[in-house]
């Protein structure tokens, strides 16, 4: 199996910090990975190592089978898009989206075609001859993009690309950017901290936080079943709960938590009376006034309602003191009041075990 | 954002002081060198009759020609010498310092001595380039030379050390300025679309600095033109440049000379701040 990226047990420290810590990464072909975490997890600091603007202290880096760790960035075969794009204020638009062609020494004529190309697929054609400045952050957007496309590197590294966009055309460009990667097969590696773009967007994700991988595979996978505190509690719609293995019987654990005592079923894990366990539950798997037969229930009280329009979400209050959320279909009545005491309870295979 | 809007009275007011200052510290004096130096006749008064004889005698004057050719390629070896310097450490400071407190502390060493006035720095040259001079006695006792090396003081050479040292931070002052401007993802773009240093400098960096470039060498320019100060005190009354001539037509009381020559070194300083402008548009910078 060939990999367009591999990373192997890459280690980055910026005097006593570290911010990239044994990170391990495969990347097929023409994959579409995203590197999703909280500012300051690493995973920017991961992608200027592939790039070759870090050097990193430990590990190795490999781009299509070869070892680059020790090549400098012009000697990779990668293009990047920078989150502030970058785009160099004294150049058209013509001349920038041209500047890789030009550095492979290609000859003139074949250049300005192909730039001719380019500009048109990307329909920046009409600002052939004007300067970024004259742009606005669209046109930028696709400049930027042109730019490092029309290289056809083997990966595109990708900075938080759509974050100096306006809310309103991030949608546009995310659907476009995907199509443009399928239809390339272009590996593309994208940064980013916001899960929508993340889980919307990627082949693989990886979760990163304070410089490691937490996880890492489909968004079906993070999603469903969530393997560390972390990642439960990054990814939006989880109830997180910390404890203690009470009890092992049979496919279920009883995990005793400041809330009180819940069922979980135990999934691939093996947990042992005793040990310090968590798990999560989503959120659209609470419902009020639960029925007899489910083990988990929890006295709350009802703090605020919000409305999106398809989910209608609830903010309780645990005994504990903490925050949990309820999210009920929008188009339904609503079945709990704001600053009233509810019973919530969930379906013992809604847990999920952390682990 | 300012609510005082262009052409407006207020705005107007708000020139008229410094207006009304350089009006009669800078454009009335001018014009008063400009008539006197048109003056025919002997008499110092209003009452003479307006020709161009005192600039025909000067321009008759083959050693005087020479002497304007000469201060041109004296300036330009100046800028030459400080544009070079001024950019690389500038390049220097801002590229390649990356401790902030040490960029601060080179900065400042680099521009302190420049708090004293240019007089003064001229003059402490003199014991730094004579004979029995520290650059002298330096040599000496690193046994790189047997005898004192007389061409310091009093030589264009001595002039061209002690102007380098005043001017440099002119040519690199702008340059700073706006390569502190260029945030690093410029470069790093241009190298992840395979440039290599020598290429992104020359292609990105380089271009971007060329208004602070131009300004420097404008500063140079100006200040090297009419420097009369330095070429005075290191040059002793061996080497003259234009400013001094004004100085030696000056003190010889010959007053049209002296006014002539200020009108044609004022036209040079304008042609080559005129041709300065054309490269590079300075009302641009920062944008």
């Amino acid at each position: 199996m060939e990999y367009d990226l591999e990373i192997v047990a890459l280690r980055k420290k910026y005097g006593g910090f570290t911010a990239v810590d044994d990170v391990s990464l495969r990347v097929g072909k023409g994959q579409f990975v995203c590197l999703l975490g909280p500012s300051g997890c690493g995973k920017t600091t991961t992608l200027r190592c592939v790039a070759g603007l870090e050097e990193p202290d430990e590990g190795d880096i490999l781009i299509g089978g070869r070892n680059v760790t020790q090549d400098p960035p012009w000697e990779r075969d990668i293009a990047m898009m920078f989150q502030d794009f970058a785009l160099f204020p004294h150049m058209t638009v013509e001349k920038q989206v041209g500047f890789g062609l030009e550095m492979r020494k290609w000859p003139a004529l074949k250049r300005d075609k192909r730039v001719a190309e380019v500009l048109k697929a990307f329909e920046i054609d009409r600002f052939a001859n004007r300067k970024p400045g004259s742009l606005s952050g669209g046109q930028r957007q696709r400049v930027a993009l042109a730019r490092a496309m029309i290289t056809e590197p083997r990966l595109l590294l990708l900075d938080e690309p759509i974050g100096a966009l306006d809310y309103s055309l991030r949608e546009t460009v995310m659907i476009e950017l995907k199509t443009l990667q399928r239809r390339t097969g272009i590996s593309f590696i994208w940064v980013t901290h916001d899960q929508n773009e993340a889980f919307s967007l990627g082949d693989l994700v990886v979760v990163m936080n304070h410089a490691k991988i937490e996880q890492q595979g489909t968004p079906e996978e993070i999603l469903q079943r969530p393997r560390t505190p972390f990642v439960a509690g990054f990814v939006q719609g989880n109830n997180v709960f910390h404890g203690k293995v009470e009890d092992v019987r049979g496919a279920e654990a009883r995990i005793g938590t400041a809330s009180g005592s819940f069922v979980v079923p135990v999934l691939d894990l093996k947990p042992q009376p005793g040990q310090a366990a968590s798990f999560s539950v989503r959120a659209e798997r609470l419902r009020p006034a639960p029925p007899e037969g489910w083990p988990n229930r929890l006295a709350t009280s009802c703090r605020t309602v919000e409305y999106f329009g398809s989910v209608r979400r609830y903010i309780l209050e645990r005994p504990d003191g903490e925050v949990m959320k309820l999210d009920q279909f929008g188009a339904e009545p609503a079945f709990l009041m704001a600053e009233g005491a509810a019973e919530i309870g969930w379906p013992t295979e809604a847990g999920v075990l952390h682990g | 954002m300012s609510t005082i809007r262009p052409r407006s009275l207020p705005a107007y007011l708000l020139a008229l002081p410094a207006g009304l200052w350089m009006f009669g510290a800078v454009v009335m004096p001018a014009l008063l060198i400009l008539w006197v130096s048109l003056w025919g006749g002997t008499a110092f008064g209003p009452g003479n009759p307006i020709t161009l004889a005192n600039y025909e005698r000067f321009f008759a004057n083959a050693s005087y020609r020479g002497l304007i050719a000469n201060t041109f390629l004296h300036t330009l070896m100046l800028m030459a010498i400080t544009g070079v310097l001024g950019y690389g450490i500038a390049y220097f400071l801002v590229m390649k310092v990356r401790s902030r407190a040490w960029r601060t502390a080179l900065f400042l060493a680099f521009i302190i001595p420049f708090w004293t006035s240019a007089l003064i720095r001229a003059i402490a040259w003199v014991p730094f380039l004579g004979v029995n001079g520290v650059i002298n006695q330096a040599l000496m006792g690193l046994g790189i030379t047997e005898r004192p090396i007389e061409i310091f003081l009093y030589s264009r050479t001595g002039i061209s050390m002690a102007q380098v040292s005043l001017y440099t931070l002119m040519a690199s002052g702008p340059v700073v300025y706006m390569l502190a401007q260029i945030p690093p993802s410029l470069r790093e773009a241009a190298m992840t679309l395979k440039a290599p240093p020598g290429v992104v400098f020359r292609r990105v960096i380089f271009p971007l600095t060329l208004p602070g470039v131009v300004i420097g060498q404008v500063l140079v320019f100006l200040s090297v033109m009419a420097d009369f100060a330095t070429v005075q005190w290191i040059g002793g009354n061996k080497i003259a440049l234009l400013p001094n001539l004004i100085l030696n037509f000056y003190e010889g009381a010959q007053l049209r000379a002296a006014a002539v020559v200020s009108v044609v070194l004022m036209a040079c300083m304008l042609v080559g701040t005129f041709i300065a402008m054309r490269v590079v548009d300075i009302r641009k910078l920062g944008t």
